[in-house]
């Protein structure tokens, strides 16, 4: 071998979104460099320019198919902020209900819908087998699991905002409607199943895992900071909190910082091969304040769940490796455990009392030009930021996707597996397999992050240095 | 006990794509106290096998591209195999196979396709697929309310 190759997985399958892989071999045919390419362009930031700003949640929604509710919560946070009003009191509860049961049912598509291919069947399984249905025939009763959870979640999103995908019960203020008691109680006689369903999946996924040495090892296991929101009390939250960040040793590198001023400690730079902007923590530059956001790196940063099944998980969970969890294949070992999380903790705010009253929504008119709101998303931190002019018109938009935030992670992680799995003498479609297969464990997000949806072919082709294929697979 | 399920669904915004929603809202105003579940979604997905197979008789509403604007085809589906390597969207036959397959029962199950003249972005129905819609609904609530939901196997309407 005396010529430098391109390897191209385009597009990436069982992903949200649309996104290539380029793998750059070596004369020696190894692999010396890996980039994750997202190659869909939506620019709500620019079409947004102009509109009311009391649109903006419903049309911040519409980035994304399947997490609208984390840009509604986090929009209508920075709306809250435009207004200058303290939300009142059962509408914060009812948010984070509504936030939670996204969380649970996106985690719920990642798990089953799209990673329990590479579990249960293997990397190495047949492409033609490996998907949903192979899942279906080999386990039935996880794959009723895995539909009786995403309902869990939809459900809870169409009791409260009146559709399962583009609600618009998420307002500047609050929420536009109450709870009502036959909805409460509906939700919480759901309750048993999905705790069952949550406890029994992760107990299936630690005993799967085992399997997965290899991988753990190389799925992205490598130092890095990981950021998440933290509660006063260091306990894990999704709709409101103060941002933490630790290192790999487990130290906090920061804490207490203040999420509406995110521009003070995170940067973003755009590359020309992608359309996925890289954030990065500003104090080390980048690349080297590349950061992890999402279920692995909330679990890393936090010192507690708050409910009893879900911190006996988390215990475990920290004994993973030493100090930090590193390897990212232990994002849906995470994944699962917020799912519990979740569920627990929807039961305990589903029995406040307060959470039936009628007062939940705030009036007024806009009170300051500029809002930030910020939350956690299924697929980590989400930060919106606009600014408004006397008008109420939106002049300026800037928003901080989760999966930009891993974009940094991805792309060395890319590497790693590629370096690690991939030979050009004998390319397989497992090996490949692999390469997704550490891009499915962060569960990017691309319309979100690219602020669409389409055919998910895999094609592999194999390429010269001057472009010509000399090798191609296709499924 | 009979219950029957309606599923619209389609792309609202697609003007006559919309016509299973808009046939699901009409449908609901006329049998939402005859213990008929009518839901209403972009496309099939697999989730909807659960409430499938818990039904007695499920009927489908949607548009198609292929006929004479307006016209209503109504066909018996039959569960297939499972389908290809894609999830995003399934056909009735396959979300009735996914019944079978995870759950063991298939109820009986008919399809309601409105040809569509226009598919540009928009919220309204051409001309011709609304002055059909009333016959439509008509013979979708007759069958859900009729003992068997029994239909020839298939007919042009």
């Amino acid at each position: 071998m005396s010529e430098k190759r391109t390897i191209v997985i385009d597009p990436v399958t069982r992903i949200e979104g649309h996104a290539k892989i380029t793998l750059h071999l070596d004369e020696q045919g190894e692999v010396s460099d890996a980039r994750f390419h997202v190659t869909q362009f939506r620019g709500f930031e620019k079409l947004c320019e102009g509109r009311p700003f009391t649109e903006m949640p419903s049309l911040m929604a519409r980035i994304c198919g399947i997490c609208p509710v984390s840009h509604l919560i986090a929009s209508a946070k920075a709306c809250d902020a435009l207004l200058a009003v303290r939300i009142p009191p059962t509408a914060d509860k009812l948010r984070r209900i509504f936030n939670m049961a996204q969380i649970v049912q996106s985690h719920a598509l990642s798990v089953f819908h799209l990673s329990s291919p590479d579990l249960l069947l293997g990397m190495d399984a047949d492409p033609a087998k490996s998907n949903l249905w192979g899942v279906f025939e080999r386990d039935p009763r996880l794959a009723r699991d895995g539909i009786r959870l995403r309902q869990f979640g939809q459900q809870i999103i169409e009791r409260l905002g009146g559709k399962r995908i583009h609600p618009a019960w998420v307002v500047p203020g609050g929420v536009s409607e109450p709870l009502s008691q036959p909805d409460r109680d509906a939700i919480l006689g759901a309750i048993p199943e999905a705790l069952a369903i949550a406890v029994r999946t992760l107990a299936w996924f630690k005993k799967t895992s085992e399997a997965f040495r290899e991988e753990i090892g190389s799925f992205g296991n490598f130092p890095s900071l990981f950021m998440g929101m933290v509660k006063e009390d260091g306990s894990i939250t999704f709709y409101d909190g103060k941002i933490r960040i630790g290192d790999a040793t487990g130290i906090l590198v920061a804490d207490r910082l203040d999420a509406t001023r995110y521009y003070n400690y995170l940067g973003e730079k755009v590359e020309s091969w992608s359309y996925l902007k890289s954030a990065y923590y500003k104090p080390r530059g980048c690349p080297d304040g590349m950061y992890r956001v999402g279920p692995l790196a909330r679990l890393n940063v936090v010192d507690r769940c708050g409910t009893e099944r879900a911190d006996q998980e988390l215990a475990e969970f920290k004994e993973l490796q030493r100090a930090a969890v590193l390897s990212s294949f232990h994002y849906h070992q995470a994944r699962l455990i917020e799912i519990l999380y979740c569920v627990e903790r929807l039961e305990q705010l589903l029995n406040d009392p307060e959470i039936l009253s009628k007062h939940v929504r705030a009036e007024a008119k806009p009170n300051a030009l500029e809002g930030i709101g910020a939350s956690e998303a299924p697929r980590g931190t989400l930060f919106h930021h606009y600014k408004i002019d006397e008008q109420g018109l939106v002049r300026w938009a800037n928003l901080i996707i989760a999966t930009g935030q891993n974009n940094l992670a991805m792309n060395r992680s890319v590497l790693q597996v590629a370096k690690h799995f991939v030979h050009h003498d004998r390319m397989t479609p497992g090996m490949l397999n692999r390469v997704e297969a550490v891009i499915r464990a962060y569960d990017p997000c691309l319309s979100c992050s690219t602020h669409a949806l389409g055919q998910m072919a895999l094609r592999i082709q194999l390429l010269t240095a001057d472009g010509q294929v000399v090798d191609e697979i296709a499924r | 006990m009979s219950r029957v399920l309606i599923i619209g669904y389609g792309n609202p915004l697609r003007s006559d794509d919309g016509v299973g929603w808009r046939a699901a809202e009409e449908l609901e105003n006329r049998l939402s106290d005859r213990g008929v579940e009518i839901i209403t979604c972009h496309q099939l997905t697999p989730e909807l096998a659960d409430k499938v197979s818990g039904s007695t008789a499920v009927f489908f509403v949607d548009s198609q591209r292929e006929g004479v604007p307006g016209a209503v085809t109504c066909s018996r589906v039959a569960p297939q195999a499972l389908p290809g390597p894609f999830s995003h969207q399934l056909s009735p036959g396959a979300v009735l196979g996914l019944a079978q397959e995870l759950y063991g029962r298939t109820p009986a199950a008919f399809t309601f396709s409105v040809c569509g003249e226009r598919f540009e972005i928009g919220e309204t129905l051409s001309q011709r697929v609304t002055e059909n819609l009333p016959n439509l609904v008509a013979q979708m609530a007759a069958m859900a309310c009729a003992p068997g939901n029994d239909l020839p196997t298939k007919q042009e309407a």
